[in-house]
């Protein structure tokens, strides 16, 4: 492993193309002018980043883990920042390692150019030092029934590793991504996960993510989608693991008719700090977004969600929605919910809802009065709460591992004997 | 012989609030009893109380087929063979009702997953046992599940809650068919409701009626025919002064 300096940068550079080089020396500037985010900054709220960048490096191999490939689907594994293996390549799509299609239309400054785009230390570091991932490409017309799916793994410790996911659609194709996000528990690492949309006109797609960090591991992710005109996005994010896990979310319905559903739901406990900012745009007119996140926190945790949505003037006729709950399952856990509307348009339908509290005490009486024990009341409940937001969830892969995993972590965490 | 429902100097207070004055009140088993009351007299805050939902206080005895629920928590008294169908149940999102039925289930398996079977046939459930508990149903839908739960539940005594509100005759009908239906042995029957237009379908084998925090009348069906020609109003005669009932669409459960 190697550090964050210009030498890793000349060595990373080494054979690239030249405007690779030339965006990678770009990032590298900023990277370097940039301190760490504080949390006075507005966007970097409620959080404590207590570790320098610097103390963390670079792997230049990816460490030993077995990868078995899943049944029935295609898989890519992307393992401390470097992906395993030569992926698939058929008429219908191609997933493959970001490093063997490092095409310019894969150019980030040319797609990251927007303001206000949050751009950071951390992605700056992504933009400099991040070499490869997976590529994912359904060319125009296609339908790609069963889920893509891209496990990104983290492993060494006292690593940093900026693993990428681009995923162009093409025109009136169709396909849906799982993204797997995994590390063992214990395993100190630094993970800056980026992944790219971009969705042509009329194309559709269902991406999901995973996160099962362990419980030591930092993830600082972005995701960025782009919509054409009547493009369909659904994402949908689970949220369990990572020390502090941060998600900065930008979706761009960019044009006439498109439409963004998204969905999330999160729980964290023990010290976890789950931050998720969501920033929905919508430039153009008949365009439609929905957001609808459900999280809960226990013992000491804190989740943030501030969701910003903003609506252009030319953007007539349009809805947006948006819609947060969150439960608190203890008194030293919290929950941030800052809801955001700019509208520069006259005819829209917005709206919002954000909550933050504790189990409700009807449903408990009403399921304790149908002969319930309080645990169990309060455990139905708790499924509901998040069944509510895993329905909506558009593939159903590893969504029972996830209700497992909630269970498990509810079992946990409210069983008395614990330390 | 122990009745499903013995009441003695039954008295609830929410807060410095006292609301039920000291009821006495017996449901034998086999039978099925009306209380009636003007809105703000206290029904629902009975039914509650009998629950043993929090933050109600009181004093007197309660026994559910000879067990005394002093002490107990809401899911014992279940337990104990109390059930109510709530005025107005709460939606439970992402909990659907097969879900809650199955949690419901205990010992008796066999005979609960026939009661299941046979009742949710009789009561066209199907629609309902893959929605979420209450979310998104009519008035009429929700009655309708709650009658199911007590159904399949075969308390010993069941106490329902305005199970005739915002229904329309046809679904009132429907219902205190229903509840005919229901009646047996081992168990006895409180329905609740300030209107009479229900014993219209059933033979309750008496009728109450609660004014201001205490039965002030018990009797036969008469008591419901005099109640509909002379309102409640013969009652609280003696009680001026008192704060009077909430209007109509402002009472029920807080
Ligand atoms: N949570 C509450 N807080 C304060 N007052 C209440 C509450 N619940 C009921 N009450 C009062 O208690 C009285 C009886 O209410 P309730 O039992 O709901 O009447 P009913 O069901 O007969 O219409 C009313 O005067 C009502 O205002
Ligand atoms: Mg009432």
């Amino acid at each position: 492993m190697i550090n964050l300096d210009s030498f890793a940068l000349k060595n990373i550079s080494r054979g690239e193309p030249a405007w690779l080089s030339a965006e990678r020396n770009e990032a590298f500037a900023i990277f370097e002018r940039l301190p760490m985010p504080s949390s006075k900054e507005e966007l970097w709220r409620y959080v404590n980043i207590d570790f320098d960048i610097g103390d963390y490096l670079l792997p230049v191999e990816p460490g030993c883990v077995e990868v078995s490939p899943l049944e029935g689907a295609a898989t890519l594994d992307v393992v401390d920042g470097l992906a395993i293996g030569s992926g698939t390549r058929n008429p219908d799509f191609t997933l493959i390692p970001l490093a063997l299609d490092r095409t310019e239309d894969r150019n980030d400054s040319t797609r990251y150019s927007s303001p206000g785009s949050g751009h950071d230390k951390f992605s700056a570091a992504h933009r400099a030092f991040g070499t490869d991932g997976a590529s994912i490409r359904v060319p125009e017309g296609r339908v790609v029934r069963e889920p893509l799916v891209v496990r990104v793994q983290s492993t060494l410790p006292g690593s940093i590793s900026f693993p990428r996911v681009m995923i162009d659609i093409g025109p009136s194709a169709q396909a849906s991504v799982v993204i797997r996000l995994s590390s063992p528990d214990l395993l100190e690492t630094v993970v800056v996960p980026e992944i790219d949309v971009m969705l042509g006109p009329a194309a559709n797609l269902d991406l999901t993510v995973n996160q099962v960090w362990g419980d030591t591991t930092t993830s600082l992710g972005r995701t960025r989608i782009e919509a054409d005109r009547d493009a369909n996005i659904t994402f949908a994010e689970v949220g369990l693991g990572g020390a502090l896990s941060r998600l900065y979310l930008a979706v761009d319905l960019l044009g006439v008719g498109s439409s963004a559903k998204i969905v999330g739901a999160y729980f964290g406990d023990e010290k976890q700090v789950l931050d998720y900012r969501y920033f929905m745009r919508h430039a153009r007119e008949n365009t439609t977004s929905e957001m609808f996140l459900k999280g809960a926190v226990d013992d000491e945790a804190l989740s943030i969600f501030t969701g910003m949505i903003r609506i252009e003037e030319e953007a007539q006729r349009t809805n947006a929605f948006q819609t947060n709950r969150n439960l608190l399952l203890s008194d030293q856990a919290s929950a941030q919910s800052v809801p955001n509307l700019e509208i520069l348009a006259n005819d829209v339908k917005c709206g919002h809802g954000s909550t933050v509290g504790p189990l409700d005490a009807e449903q408990r009486y009403y399921l304790m009065s149908r002969g319930l024990d309080r645990d169990r009341a309060d455990q139905l409940q708790l499924k509901g709460f998040f069944e509510d937001a895993l329905s909506r969830f558009p593939v159903s892969t590893e969504l029972d591992s996830v209700r497992e995993r909630v269970h498990a972590k509810y079992e946990r965490t409210q069983s008395a004997d614990r330390v | 012989m122990n009745a499903a429902l013995q009441l003695d100097r039954f008295t609830v207070s929410l807060g410095d609030l006292e609301i039920l004055k000291g009821v006495d009140l017996t449901v034998p088993f086999g039978e099925l009893h009306v209380l009636m009351g003007p809105n703000g007299s206290g029904k629902s805050t009975l039914c509650h109380a009998l629950m043993g939902k929090n933050g109600y206080t009181s004093s007197g005895s309660v026994l559910v087929g000879g067990t005394d629920l002093a002490g107990l928590g809401v899911d014992q008294r279940a337990r104990a063979g109390l059930f109510q169908a709530f005025q107005y149940p709460v939606e439970i999102p992402g909990v659907p009702l097969d879900a809650l039925i199955t949690e419901m289930r205990s010992n008796d398996e066999d005979a609960f997953d026939e009661r299941v079977e046979q009742m949710s046939g009789r009561l066209g459930m199907d629609n309902f046992l893959s929605r979420s508990v209450n979310v998104g149903l009519s008035g009429g839908e929700k009655k309708r599940s709650e009658m199911f739960q007590l159904a399949v539940s075969a308390p010993r005594m069941a106490v329902l809650d305005e199970i005739d509100s915002g229904l329309d005759v046809d679904a009132v009908r429907e219902v205190a068919e229903l509840v005919e239906s229901l009646r047996k042995p081992d168990l006895g029957i409180l329905i609740i409701t300030h209107y009479s237009r229900i014993l219209r379908y059933m033979r309750p084998d008496r009728v109450h009626v609660l004014v201001d925090g205490r039965i002030v009348r018990s009797g036969g069906s008469e008591v419901a025919e005099q109640l509909d020609s002379d309102g409640y109003e013969q009652w609280r005669r003696d009680n001026v002064g008192r704060p009077s009932a909430l209007p109509d669409d402002l009472s029920g459960e807080f």
